[in-house]
């Protein structure tokens, strides 16, 4: 008996030093595959009407700022919506849009990548580390994360991750629903496979901003989709043209366009000859 | 009995070993982990020569003449073949000159590498998968990988990569070195770390494309960042501060002031058919 257990533990020695150095997959989620939020109009919040049916908690200052937004897109413009010009959406908008993802799951971190060129890939750190003294802005801003066991069953559940650090402009949806100049957003996020539904990832999102009157909580689903992430373009086929803050279009046959009734065309000045 | 008990230990302990070789057992693979910068210059795709025509790219004579002709335009003041000004991705095989700090995450499934430059991140599929019979093209391509213990050292240490399914434009650099507009490009690479130093990484990057008469072979080399503990990973958006507009087939500036700019001497303005007013604001008349 001493001899078979002297056996085992030379043939475990052999095993185990070579596996708790790797990450082990059997501790983490299957959260492999392509995701994408619930079908349904761009919001922040699925369990409301998009644009106005949202109800926001906006500050009245920041309320003044979203109607002028509403009222220019209702002419014509982009109000403070950016993606016009290409540039990322940031948080919280990426996490909560129709962006389809890809989560790439490592002991040290957990990649987000998009398929859309309009988000940045994320990094949630969860190595442990602090929040660094000094962080470069980012519209996808920095983020720490922490894998739990919820249940004790000896297998990491639930993502709990928390994102600081942005730079604007960034908007909560396409309706320009602004979030506050000063960037001082904290995004709270909990990710966990639903309970009944395993190709169903629920994620809380919860906003924090100086634009809102209160910490703003939604519940966003991903589900598993088929595919892999493909690769979209935002600047290949961007028919907006920015001219010193003036959106104009672009015609199908590549002729600049007013996007607004009665909007002026671009000063032309710098031009020696006149059409 | 004592070589039942055996048997059961060795039973007991394979089963473990079968448990932790479903994980990913980073054992087998390469460090690859950290932040890889390029050592090689950014400004030409073959480090070893000079950028523009002292690259000597084995070009066709048809292809020679795009070369020349996008030379021509970009001394005018235009971009000739190189795409990137108007932020479109570089695609492969530029993307590995790595214009930013790059990150290789290994799995045993797919090796990502990671390059926020132009949304120029890579999946390289290594589950052994055979290649489909469409591929939806891209500027990246898609790409099959596998890994090889060159040596019988019980240890991954190649990456061997392919990539195919291309969409253009695509150039090699920003000299506007073109790619055939066939898109047929085969990119072939060898990614492996130097076997004296481990935070040095070499590709080996082997591109046939129709534009070239032979294969062309160059190696790219990369240094892993040891000085930083945490390093920082930056987020470049080409879009935010471009200064380039494409309308038509013509490319304008915006000047500092705001204001549309002709981007080579003797450029007309943009037609504004569009405008009910026909009014052209500030031009010389």
């Amino acid at each position: 008996m001493r001899s078979s257990l002297g056996a085992f533990v030379l043939l475990a020695a052999l095993v185990l030093p070579l596996g708790a150095q790797a990450h082990d997959d059997s501790k983490y989620p299957n959260w492999e595959g392509k995701w994408n939020r619930d079908p349904g109009p761009p919001r922040y919040d699925p369990s409301k009407p998009p644009r106005r049916g949202q109800q926001p908690p906006l500050t009245a200052e920041y309320q003044k700022i979203w109607e002028a937004s509403l009222a220019d897109q209702a002419a014509g413009g982009q109000g403070n919506d950016t993606t016009h010009r290409c540039i990322p959406v940031g948080m919280p908008r990426q996490a909560t849009s129709g962006f389809p993802i890809e989560i790439v799951i490592t002991t040290k971190a957990t990649y987000i990548l998009f398929e859309s060129s309009f988000a940045s890939p994320r990094k949630i750190h969860t190595d442990g580390r602090d929040w660094p003294k000094e962080v470069e802005p980012t519209f996808t801003g920095y983020s720490i994360g922490k894998w739990l066991d919820t249940d004790g069953d000896g297998r990491f559940d639930t993502l709990e991750v928390e994102t600081r650090h942005m730079k604007g402009p960034r908007q909560v949806d396409n309706s320009g629903l602004p979030l506050h100049e000063d960037n001082k957003t904290v995004v709270k996020e909990r990710l966990s496979l639903n309970k009944t539904n395993p190709d169903i990832i629920n994620n809380e999102v919860t906003t924090i901003d100086n634009a809102f009157t209160r910490p703003w909580t939604v519940m966003k689903n991903y589900r598993r989709i088929q595919g892999e992430l493909a690769e979209d373009n935002c600047n290949e086929n961007n028919n907006h043209v920015d001219i010193g803050g003036q959106i104009y279009y672009l015609s199908a046959d590549g002729y600049l366009m007013p996007a607004k009734k009665g909007q002026q065309p671009p000063d032309l000045r710098y031009f020696s000859q006149a059409q | 009995m004592h070589y039942r008990s055996l048997i059961a230990a060795t039973a007991l302990a394979g089963a473990l070993l079968a448990a932790f070789t479903a994980a990913a057992d980073d054992s087998k693979y390469p460090n690859l982990k950290g932040q890889w910068n390029t050592l090689s210059p950014r400004g030409s795709f073959d480090p070893d020569k000079p950028p523009g025509r002292g690259t000597l790219a084995p070009l066709t004579e048809e292809y020679k003449a795009v070369y020349e002709a996008n030379v021509k335009d970009q001394l005018a003041g235009g971009h000739g073949t190189e795409p990137s000004y108007m932020c479109l991705p570089p695609g492969m095989p530029r993307a590995m000159i790595a214009y930013e700090s790059m990150e290789v995450v290994v799995t045993p499934e797919t090796t990502y590498i990671l390059i926020d430059h132009i949304h120029d991140h890579r999946r390289i599929h290594t589950d052994g998968r055979p290649w489909p019979t469409e591929i939806e093209p891209s500027f990246r391509g898609y790409s099959i990988g596998k890994w090889v213990d060159e040596g019988n050292t019980g240890r991954f240490n190649v990456l061997e990569v392919e990539t195919r399914g291309f969409k253009g434009p695509r150039a090699y650099d920003t000299s506007g070195l073109p790619l055939h507009s066939d898109n047929k490009t085969v990119v072939k690479e060898r990614i492996y770390q130097d076997k004296a130093d481990a935070n040095i990484l070499y590709d080996e990057i082997t591109t046939i494309d129709s534009a070239l008469t032979r294969p062309w072979i160059v190696t790219r080399k990369y240094q892993r960042d040891t000085k930083q503990q945490f390093p920082w990973w930056r987020e470049v958006v080409c879009t935010e501060n471009n200064q380039h507009v494409r309308i038509g087939e013509e490319n304008y500036m915006i000047g500092a002031d705001g204001l549309l700019m002709p981007a080579r001497k003797g450029q007309r303005p943009p037609d504004l058919r569009y405008f009910s007013q026909g009014e052209v604001t500030g031009a010389t008349k």
